[in-house]
């Protein structure tokens, strides 16, 4: 018995080494990027790196200064907020759609799920030449439009799991009552789901801060978001590590910090709500 | 009508809105570039006038870049997933001991690079690999090891590729097999540990079965994901050195925004298609049946 227990608490012992080390290996990176972003850019790729050699917020000074990154930022701001606003609304009806009328059977939700899978690379030089066309390259409505495109799919295909959550018993209650079935959704349904499509909307917003892809062809001066200001400045970076590390540090801590309100549905989520929570 | 046709006009109202977006910004996309395929349409004359038929299929067929890029990203995602699969079901597994403490903290922590934009990892990445400047080759040299070119070296830069995407990904993998795991029903292992089963079987045997259903659709998931990378590649390698690291949505973004070639960039497009939809095919009938 004794020596049971021994052999237990050793393995606990390596379990702990090794998860540790473990997500030694994931924080790590982010920290020496966050540290970096606090150093003058000499310290920055000095070599041997010292540990804390300078203390500035030089970097973040002149990111929002002179390169105008607030500007991104906004822009960031906008199309990720327009594109989950038009996506979530549309994408609850159609889940409420799939999962309780089962409407358009099993083919059609399979034409959803494959739209899910479509490698943006497929879509986007078409969307390119319309957008162009339409003269809605580099403007916002053209963007928020164009984001749906990977946004949508993906949401109806969690809300589906959403609403299949919900009793069907209450939509019968509802009808019974003499509300109509678009009643019925507004007035039960709906309230019910809220947390979820909240959380839903979050993630969806992360993904559309995310995007690179569909930013980089769509985007000019005018609607330029993050991800596509950082990675024009990688050509750069042989002299700018640090500012470089601190357009990083600003383009995830926002998502970092909002992804402690969806922990539950981040999963679920990324795994197209395959499995229910 | 009857009461079942008018229950199904019900639930096509609600996805009407659904059905327009869907053929505004998919169907009709992909309906356009089907038909640039079949013609000879380019950034300098961009004019559907001269249907050429199958020839732009007939001519990816026999570009040798194309087959690269085939073979690279099949390598690429032989690598990915089953380097994240044994890597996240180990940890999963070790973070699934009812006595491990301060779980918050390893999730907080497992989620930071799955939130992250690839482009950000990349970046990171990229600058802690630096052959003369960054971090982990000055730490090796003071371990011992040689200088190690991680981007420069065309054997290495695809396996470097690899590691940064399995450092940004495998959290993914950790998080669903371990939501996996802490639903599994108690009563198989009971019954394994009474029949004197010891912990490697009573994972190989018992726990791996239970979890199949979500460990195909993890593998799936990540297949089809792995599949289409491309943000990582454009920030770390751009392809190289010489065509390397060109994985096949790489591929298409060059051939339509540099080589500016429209019709045969649809061409390729389409071909990736076929593979997704073929594997698309597969994870919808493993996950219907996992919802039955």
């Amino acid at each position: 018995m004794k020596s049971y227990k021994l052999l237990k608490q050793t393995s606990l012992f390596f379990t702990y080494v090794a998860l540790i080390l473990f997500s030694l290996m994931i924080a790590l990176p982010v920290l020496w990027t966050l540290r970096t972003s606090f150093v003058n850019e000499v310290d920055a790729y000095a070599m041997p790196p010292r540990l804390f050699p300078s203390f500035t917020f030089d970097n973040y000074r002149e990111l929002f200064g002179n390169d105008g990154f607030g500007e991104f930022l906004i822009n960031s701001l906008i199309i990720s907020l327009a594109s989950t606003a038009m996506a979530v609304p549309i994408a609850s009806l159609g889940g409420y759609a799939f999962a309780r009328y089962k409407a358009g059977g099993n083919i059609l939700r399979f034409t959803v799920l494959a739209t899910q899978m479509l490698p943006g690379v497929v879509l986007i030089l078409p969307l390119f030449i319309v957008m162009s066309r339409l003269h809605l390259s580099d403007t916002y409505l053209g963007m928020t439009i164009a984001y749906l495109a990977f946004n949508l799919p993906f949401l109806i295909w969690i809300m589906t799991g959403f609403f299949a959550s919900i009793p069907k018993d209450l939509d019968d209650a509802a009808a019974m009552d003499g509300l109509t079935p678009v009643q019925s959704f507004f007035r039960i349904i709906l309230p019910i789901a809220l947390p979820g499509i909240m959380a839903t909307a979050v993630l969806s917003f992360i993904f559309s801060w995310n995007e690179f892809l569909f930013a980089i062809v769509l985007s000019g001066r005018n609607t330029m978001p993050i991800p596509v200001r950082l990675a024009a400045m990688k050509t750069r970076q042989g002299i700018q590590i640090a500012k470089l590390s601190a357009g990083t540090i600003i383009a995830i801590m926002p998502m970092v910090f909002i992804s402690g309100f969806v922990k539950r549905y981040l999963i679920s989520g990324l795994s197209l709500g395959a499995i229910k929570s | 009508m009857s009461f079942q046709a008018r229950y199904r006009m019900i639930g096509y109202q609600f996805l009407i809105p659904t059905f327009l977006v869907l053929l505004l910004v998919v169907a009709m996309p992909l309906l356009f570039s089907l038909v640039l395929s079949m013609f000879r349409y380019t950034f300098l004359s961009p004019r559907l006038n001269e249907f050429v038929g199958f020839s732009n299929y007939a001519s990816v067929v026999h570009d040798q870049y194309f087959w690269n890029s085939v073979k690279v990203t099949f390598l690429f995602v032989l690598m990915v997933v089953p380097l994240e699969f044994f890597i996240g079901y180990g940890i999963a597994l070790m973070l699934s001991r009812p006595e491990i403490r301060f779980k918050s903290i390893f999730y907080f922590i497992l989620t930071i690079p799955m939130v992250m934009s690839p482009v950000a990892v990349g970046l990171i990445w990229r600058m802690l690999l630096h052959p003369e400047l960054g971090v982990v080759n000055y730490l090796l040299g003071k371990l011992g090891f040689g200088y190690v070119n991680w981007f420069g070296d065309e054997r290495l830069a695809l396996f470097t590729v690899t590691l940064v995407d399995v450092w940004q990904q495998v959290s993914f993998m950790v998080l669903l097999l371990l939501s996996g795991i802490t639903s599994l029903p108690k009563e198989p292992f009971e019954s394994a540990t009474i029949d004197g089963a010891n912990w490697l079987q009573t994972l190989l045997f018992v726990k791996t079965p239970l979890l199949m259903p979500i460990i195909t659709v993890a593998l799936l998931q990540r297949v089809i994901t792995s599949f289409k990378t491309y943000d990582l590649v454009y920030i770390l390698t751009s392809g190289g050195p010489g065509v390397s690291t060109d994985l096949i949505s790489y591929n298409i973004y060059r051939t339509t925004f540099m080589g500016l070639d429209l019709s045969v960039a649809s061409a390729v497009s389409y071909m990736l298609l076929i593979v997704i939809l073929a594997i698309t095919v597969v994870i919808f009938r493993s996950t219907m049946k996992g919802n039955e």
